[in-house]
């Protein structure tokens, strides 16, 4: 049975600016969908973005939004959570937006293990602005700024929100949109920060200098360079190199050793920061008296 | 039928009984011919070969898509989930 997008979506913005076959479509219909599981009413919802092709995201959803400058989307989701701790806060946001210029901002709102669900999309580039090089390029690839190849070694967006202390972190791919509806719906149940990571496909500015210009070759470049996490766990770095490792980083019971369970969260934030609140108050309180 | 199904008169329709395993079932293809943009993920993420891409001198890229045969739908629904631009309904 077809799923009615309409429900969450402001119509007269439709069809949406994005170019023809780009991921972020489909991860946004991955979230909608996940949305409509958790069954919550829209007016509960606040739905951030930061600036790049995903910051679009927010005009098409008919909920609470807001348009934020650019990396600084965790920041003002921060700030809504804390005044609003009963609204459920979602963040969508680029590989540019969230690793790159707002890189602080991410790994510190991981830290903190704050009640809220970011999910990432990552198309190895800056695509709203040209193509160029972002921190996910993957070595040797050419982008408008790396015309002979790129030599920066990349970030995995996963492992560093892990080891930053997100509570919850998985990663899947726009050719497996069901299954990023499934994390998305575990990180909106999740209690603390909720990392998700969608690679996705972007062959207007990074396939078209790559020899897969199209959304169809994109796609499959993507495919053919997955590997599920419990497979990875037993290869070498060497094959893992240039792989997309996906599955659930983190779930919901933590691992047993110091090492795979390092940094794991003690207390969600805005708990810690009501119990802060009747402190102070009970304290004010005494001193009228 | 159990469902309601709920296409827009916008939309272009498809219908056809369908078999799927020794289950009889109906399917209804809604497809949105302004809102697509031509990209033919559709075409490649289904199994069964039930879209195919035509010519449309109205579209940037001069393609849009269309159901060859709406009979061989085996409603798994992956043109649905797939299509980035909400333009596939199925019933």
């Amino acid at each position: 049975m077809a799923f009615e997008y309409e429900k969450y979506l402001r119509m007269d913005k439709i069809p949406h600016l994005w170019c023809p076959g780009c991921g972020i479509g489909v991860v946004l219909k991955a979230m909608l969908r996940a949305i409509d599981n958790m069954g919550w009413d829209k007016n509960d919802i606040a739905f951030v973005s930061g600036i790049g092709c995903t910051s679009r995201a927010p005009g098409y959803i008919d909920c609470n939004t807001l348009h934020t400058t650019h990396g600084r989307a965790l920041t003002f989701a921060t700030g809504i959570k804390m005044a609003k701790p009963a609204k459920h806060v979602i963040i969508f946001s680029g590989d540019g937006d969230a690793t790159a210029i707002g890189g602080n901002h991410f790994i510190h709102a991981c830290r903190r293990n704050i009640d809220m669900t970011l999910v990432v999309v990552n198309n190895n580039t800056y695509g709203m602005t040209g193509g160029q090089h972002s921190p996910t390029t993957p070595i040797g690839y050419k982008t408008s700024t790396t015309s002979y190849g790129n030599i920066d070694p990349t970030f995995d967006i996963c492992l560093l929100a892990k080891a930053a202390g997100a509570s919850y972190v998985a990663r899947s791919t726009v050719n497996k949109g069901k299954v990023l509806e499934k994390y998305i719906t575990k990180g909106l149940e999740h209690k603390g920060f909720s990392v998700i990571v969608a690679t996705a496909n972007c062959h207007t500015q990074f396939g078209r200098k790559n020899k897969m210009g199209d959304p169809i070759s994109s796609r499959k470049w993507i495919e053919t360079r997955e590997i599920p996490l419990d497979k990875a766990r037993n290869m070498k770095a060497a094959e893992l190199e240039d792989k997309i490792i996906t599955g659930e980083f983190i779930s919901e019971e933590p691992e047993q050793t110091y090492w795979e369970n390092y940094n794991h969260p003690i207390h969600e934030y805005t708990e810690a920061y009501q119990g802060i609140i009747e402190k102070a108050q009970k304290k004010s309180e005494g001193e009228n008296k | 039928m159990s469902e309601k199904i709920n296409i827009p008169d916008h939309y272009r329709r498809w219908e056809a009984d369908i078999k799927i395993g020794k289950k009889e079932d109906h399917v209804t293809i809604g497809y949105w011919r302004d809102g697509c943009k031509g990209c033919g993920i559709c075409v490649d993420v289904c199994p069964k070969q039930v879209w195919e891409i035509i010519e449309a001198k109205d579209k940037w890229n001069g393609q849009v898509v269309q159901v060859t045969d709406a009979a061989k739908c085996i409603k798994c629904m992956l043109c649905e989930v797939h299509c980035p631009d909400f333009c596939i309904k199925i019933y």
